[in-house]
């Protein structure tokens, strides 16, 4: 599809494509609409009523008594529309939220289907403002401003074929202000439209830069630099303001134009139905009840007006959303293409098991073949014929410079990166042709830079099993050395750590998802720079502690330094060196055999 | 980070603070408001006037009869548009004018709590607070002062303007109002016990959608990503719940402002069809009875959604404010003292810190002694104290017992902005700004020359790295640096720190993230540079090979030195074929494998 095909898609109609989306919002709209239909009905009642009563009166000296029953309707068309406009509002409700809560669970799905890969690249706090203030956005949009678009096209014609029936000459006035309408909404419409997307996009932008502010408050004060920060806030605020200022000159305009034609509307009436009642042309049952009734052909129109302008950040959030879930995920490739799922023979599986399952011995558990991976937008692939395997109950290390695609060869065996050619298996699947959940549960995985989840140290245990003891938590947590510094907590284990774990750390964050891959107790366990933030004598007593723990599981670590593990049965070094323009990989070698890789397992030995 | 202080703060002493720190352009507000009063009598004089207008046309009174009302019922329909196009766009500017204000105090509120004191905060909550309370509080103008200024105002003139033609019905209408102005804003915050639940459950819902986002590797590859969004529906529902409870109280305010119009316009015709009979009213004047009720209602429904935000704007405010009673750990004395120029000695002695008073002691006699131009190395296990002990000395956190001194001047009569003129810090979690590099390493010296950011690039080995770009300084590095490798990042800071020519330099893991040899070169690097230029450094590390061209090495325990070891000791740490620290000293590890 072209560049442009794809604007094209992207501008189209939102509530088209919100529609597609969310099923149940059809119903409810039709609700709302049918509600809208028919206060406006009594409002056309009232008016009959009132003008019956006025002309009765005024011209024929009709007494209170005889005009009784005709007030009680009044009254009662009074209820009748305060009823409805309460239904209308429990129906706006519903739409919205049915709407707002789908959309949300779509693209926080969907995000996680696109992969951590994706996500890193997307800035987690425009995503979540996205998530939260742009999904509550749209409840304006779609409970308020959708059924009040539709009942904006229909009760003025309603409205405007009664008036023809009574009156044609107001009824030609009011047709003419009406038809100018749509101009005005449409001129003005599309320019606030746009300018409202312009400010979503400053305002995410604008909690980005005070979020980046906030976060680098120490380093600011650190160099004194307070004053700055607080610049930077005011400016982008004072931005804002402007912009908004402009977006709403125009917004307004367009509610003055209404506003403007509803006020000539009426005036217009009133003036030409004075003359005629001047001339006798017409009745004053008739010039009351149309005088009534003309500024409710433009009140619809109006508020609609009045909504759009109040739901067009939930229209920038929803055009955002869409674009999300308008990004594919890559699709798992078919089988057809003749590519057996595995290599090896079936593995030997745990049926059923959840984390944990096991191997059996000698499989091989990890296997990469020539594999190359390329980002888009980066010149250089990040990793070039790539193949390692690694047994059950082998260690190995990956080790090499930064950027030498250390990380990125953990990922594949995640899943989280594809590769661009070439084949990856865990414990026999190809990761690329099974479904995550045969393969995921054999691996446990400790991450470079682990993210703890806002809640209890004990709840992010129990993200990698969430049926584990407590004595295995408590185990688990000994491990890795954090026995004493969970004690020392007010509420040990229950202590809640923040999202990115800032009451920790960054040590006791690592050391916390190593006792995490603990915990998962899988067959495979994958570490990515597991001591980068842990003192030599930390480091020290965690391979003694993990030695027997990693001992019979199939290990692949990837780091600068891989001294965590006791005992290495081979390195494969990626990159050819620090200034290796080409990141590669040269074979993994058994140990004794004297070279470069036996080498390093000397080198990490002596340190 | 809680507080209760201002929780009991009354909803009118919110407003008043929050006036005093927006300061309201008053004249602005005015101005808004009278056109916003102008605007709402037209509407009725358009009504009322239109009404008369067809009444006594009915009687055929010739066109000299009609005329004049109706040149005033045209011009009222050309104003009216105008004048609530201004009374908007007015307030608006008005309420954006504060808003500037509010954004600005809570950075304000927020700068000298960092860092130590900002721990605990999830990002995600804080986003939440900043964007949407703050822009709660424009609506402090926009829909609950105007509003009910102009509603009460024109009301009035529409009640004294149908007491002119029928007294009666002027009572009845003013009852009516009074009934809408006043029973249909309690209906609408009904519900409002159940705000505070709300603004709690959305914060948690703000805080769950950022887990879901940056732990998706986590969440994941342990199979829990199912598990974590349905935790997000969870709260999502509670909070639809509670929206739809919301929907049903709105709905009931908005049915009573329509029953109330209903019974206006049904009393003051039937007053008036009495008065006609009655002959206390001429019979033209009984159609501009009841359109002159419904003109009077036009602003009343905006008093609901007044009440509805007063409550909304108050808890945001009361949220906003509590910051303020949050203590500021370090405050700058009144006189301060001055520092000596030159490059100080640092001297600490017997000196304790603790973050709490129900946490363990960070620091728990730690002693110090940093002479001009020495290179001192600080290692200790994780939780020895380190990073504190470096807080102490920037004076982010104050020292609870013992003493600190900058040159022989007690560090805290000195002003937070001398010392850290003075000690340049390059901090474990030093922050790189999204911009460019340039940017980010001129934050310490925003007038330093071109060749002076080519130097400090250099002596903080970037400058090879930044010469294979091809924006060189002016590459953008992202938000959080997400562009560049973690060593990349660590270089950045070194850089800006070394960029302040301060006397001395105190790096905190400077070397995490980077290889054992770069680390190790890195740091011999910088000690080198530091030697001929005789500043002071401190480092903090973990890696015995960084401590190699130092002249001091101390091992930290429990908040306080375990062992120092002098010259050539320390500098035999490097030798990686020696055992150097003490047993479990943790500069190294005891037994080589």
């Amino acid at each position: 599809m072209s560049t442009t095909a794809v604007q094209r898609r992207r501008g189209g109609l939102i509530d088209r494509r919100l529609a597609a989306r969310v099923s149940a919002t059809r119903r409810y709209l039709l609700t709302a609409v049918g509600v809208g239909l028919a206060s406006t009905a009594s409002v056309v009642a009232q008016a009959i009523l009132l003008a019956s009563v006025v002309s009765s009166v005024v011209l024929h000296g009709a007494t209170l008594g005889a005009v009784t029953p005709r007030l009680a309707g009044l009254a009662a068309a009074f209820v009748a529309r305060a009823l409805l406009g309460w239904a209308g509002e429990a129906a706006a409700q519903r739409t919205g939220a049915a709407v707002t809560s789908t959309l949300r669970r779509q693209l926080l799905r969907h995000a996680l289907d696109l992969g951590p890969v994706w996500l890193g690249g997307e800035r987690a706090g425009e995503l979540s403002l996205a998530a939260t203030r742009g999904t509550s956005a749209l409840t304006t949009y779609f409970g308020r401003y959708l059924p009040q678009a539709v009942l904006a096209a229909l009760a003025p014609i309603g409205i405007l074929i009664w008036v023809g029936a009574e009156d044609w000459p107001s009824f030609l006035i009011l047709l003419g202000l009406v038809a100018l309408v749509p101009v005005a909404m449409v001129y003005f419409g599309r320019e606030s439209a746009a300018r409202t997307r312009l400010q979503w996009r400053r305002l995410s932008s604008l909690s980005a830069r005070f979020l980046d502010m906030l976060r680098g408050l120490p380093t600011l004060r650190a160099f004194g630099r307070e004053a700055h920060g607080r610049r930077e806030v005011a400016e982008a605020t004072d931005g804002l303001r402007q912009t908004t200022l402009s977006t709403l000159r125009v917004a307004f305009a367009s509610a003055l134009a209404l506003e403007f034609l509803a006020g000539i509307g009426t005036g217009l009436v009133a003036m030409v139905l004075g003359l005629r009642l001047l001339g006798g042309h017409v009745s004053l049952y008739t010039a009351v009840a149309v005088l009534l009734v003309s500024p409710e052909v433009f009140l619809p129109l109006r508020r609609a007006g009045a909504e759009f302008h109040a739901s067009a950040e939930g229209q920038a959030a929803a055009d955002r959303i869409l674009s999300v879930l308008d990004v594919e995920t890559e699709p798992h490739e078919g089988r057809e293409d003749g590519r057996t799922e595995s290599v090896e023979a079936p593995p030997n599986l745990d049926p059923g098991g959840r984390a944990g399952g096991s191997l059996a011995r000698g499989r091989v558990a990890l296997s990469a073949h020539r594999v190359t991976v390329s980002f888009p937008g980066r010149a250089t692939p990040a990793l070039i014929d790539f193949s390692v395997e690694v047994r059950d109950g082998e260690h190995l290390a990956l080790v090499g410079p930064s950027g030498s695609g250390k990380s990125t060869a953990i990922g594949l065996f995640l899943g989280f990166v594809r590769p661009t050619t070439g084949r990856v298996f865990v414990a026999g699947h190809d990761v690329v042709l099974a479904e995550a959940a045969l393969w995921r549960h054999l691996l446990a995985w400790v991450p470079q830079r682990p993210h703890l989840l806002h809640g209890s140290i004990e709840d992010n245990l129990r993200i990698a099993d969430p049926d584990a003891s407590e004595a295995r938590l408590t185990r688990a947590i000994e491990l890795v050395g954090l026995s004493h510094t969970v004690q020392g907590l007010p509420k040990g284990l229950a202590t809640m750590v923040g999202e990115g774990g800032v009451s920790l750390s960054a040590g006791e964050r690592q050391r916390l998802a190593l006792a995490r891959a603990v915990v998962r107790d899988a067959p495979i366990v994958l570490l990515d720079e597991p001591v980068a933030h842990l003192d030599a004598h930390t480091e020290a007593a965690l391979r003694d502690t993990l030695g027997p723990w990693l001992e019979s599981r199939a290990v692949l670590v990837a780091a600068h330094r891989p001294e965590l593990v006791a005992r290495l049965d081979r390195v494969v070094r990626l990159g050819t060196g620090p200034d290796a323009s080409k990141p590669g990989c040269e074979p993994g070698s058994e140990p004794g055999e004297g070279s470069e890789a036996e080498e390093d397992v000397a080198e990490a030995a002596s340190q | 980070m809680t507080s209760k202080t201002t929780g009991s703060l009354t909803a009118p002493a919110v407003i008043r603070e929050l006036l005093r720190i927006g300061a309201p352009p008053w004249r602005r507000l005015a101005l808004a408001a009278l056109l916003g009063v102008l605007g709402a009598l037209a509407t009725v004089g358009l009504l009322a006037g239109s009404g008369y207008v067809v009444d006594r046309a009915a009687f055929r009174p010739g066109l000299g009869a009609i005329a004049g009302v109706l040149a005033a019922v045209e011009v009222l329909a050309f104003l009216r548009g105008p004048l609530r196009y201004g009374e908007r766009l007015v307030g608006h500017d008005a309420a954006f004018r504060s808003l500037a204000r509010w954004r600005v105090w809570l950075y304000d509120r927020l700068e000298p709590l960092a860092p130590a004191g900002l721990l605990g905060w999830r990002s995600g909550d804080v986003l939440a607070r900043v964007t949407d309370d703050v822009d709660t509080l424009q609506d402090l103008y926009l829909r609950c002062l105007l509003p009910v200024g102009v509603t009460v105002a024109a009301a009035t003139l529409a009640v004294a303007l149908v007491a002119v033609v029928l007294p009666v019905a002027g009572a009845a209408l003013a009852a009516a109002l009074v009934v809408a102005l006043s029973v249909a804003p309690a209906a609408a915050v009904a519900t409002g016990t159940a705000r505070g639940r709300e603004a709690e459950l959305r914060g948690r819902l703000g805080a769950e959608v950022v887990d879901v986002l940056r732990a998706a590797p986590e969440l994941l590859a342990f199979g829990r990503d199912a598990e974590a969004l349905a935790k997000v529906e969870a709260t999502d529902r509670e909070l639809t719940a509670i929206a739809r409870r919301r929907a049903w109280s709105t709905g009931a305010s908005g049915a009573i402002v329509t029953a109330c119009l209903g019974g206006a316009v049904t009393a003051v015709l039937a007053l008036g069809v009495g008065a006609v009979h009655a002959h206390h009213m001429a019979p033209v004047m009984l159609a501009v009875l009841p359109l002159a009720a419904v003109g009077a209602f036009e602003t009343v429904p905006a008093i609901a959604t007044a009440a509805l935000r007063a409550n909304d704007v108050v808890a945001a405010g009361r949220r906003l404010l509590d910051l303020t009673s949050i203590r500021v750990p370090v405050i700058d004395p009144e006189e301060p003292a001055t520092l000596p120029a030159g490059c100080p000695r640092i001297a600490v002695h017997d000196a304790r810190l603790r973050y709490a008073p129900d946490l363990p002691w960070a620091l728990d006699g730690m002693d110090l002694d940093v002479a001009p131009g020495a290179h001192v190395g600080l290692v200790g296990a994780s939780g020895a104290g380190k990073s504190s002990l470096v807080h102490a000395l920037l004076r982010f956190w104050p020292l609870q017992e013992g003493s600190a001194s900058l040159g022989g001047v007690p560090l805290d009569t000195l002003r937070q902005a001398d010392v850290r003129r003075t000690i340049a810090l390059v901090d474990q979690d030093a922050h790189v700004f999204a911009g460019s590099i340039r940017q980010n390493v001129t934050l310490g010296r925003p007038k330093a020359t071109e060749g002076e950011v080519d130097g400090v690039l250099a002596r903080a080995q970037l400058a090879d790295w930044v010469a294979t770009l091809p924006d060189g300084v002016n590459t953008q590095v992202g938000e959080e640096g997400a562009q560049i490798s973690g060593g990349q990042r660590r270089r950045i800071a070194l850089a800006r720190a070394l960029l302040t020519g301060a006397p001395v330099l105190v790096l905190d893991e400077p070397t995490a993230g980077l290889d054992q040899e770069s680390g190790a070169q890195l740091v011999a690097g910088i000690v080198d540079d530091a030697r001929t230029r005789g500043t002071s450094v401190v480092l903090v590390t973990h890696r015995a090979r960084d401590l190699g061209h130092l002249d001091r090495v101390i091992v930290m325990e429990n908040g306080r030195v375990a062992h120092a070891l002098d010259g050539p000791e320390a500098a035999g740490l490097h030798d990686p074929t020696r055992p150097a620290l003490p047993d479990g000293a943790g500069a190294d590890r005891p037994t080589p494998v």
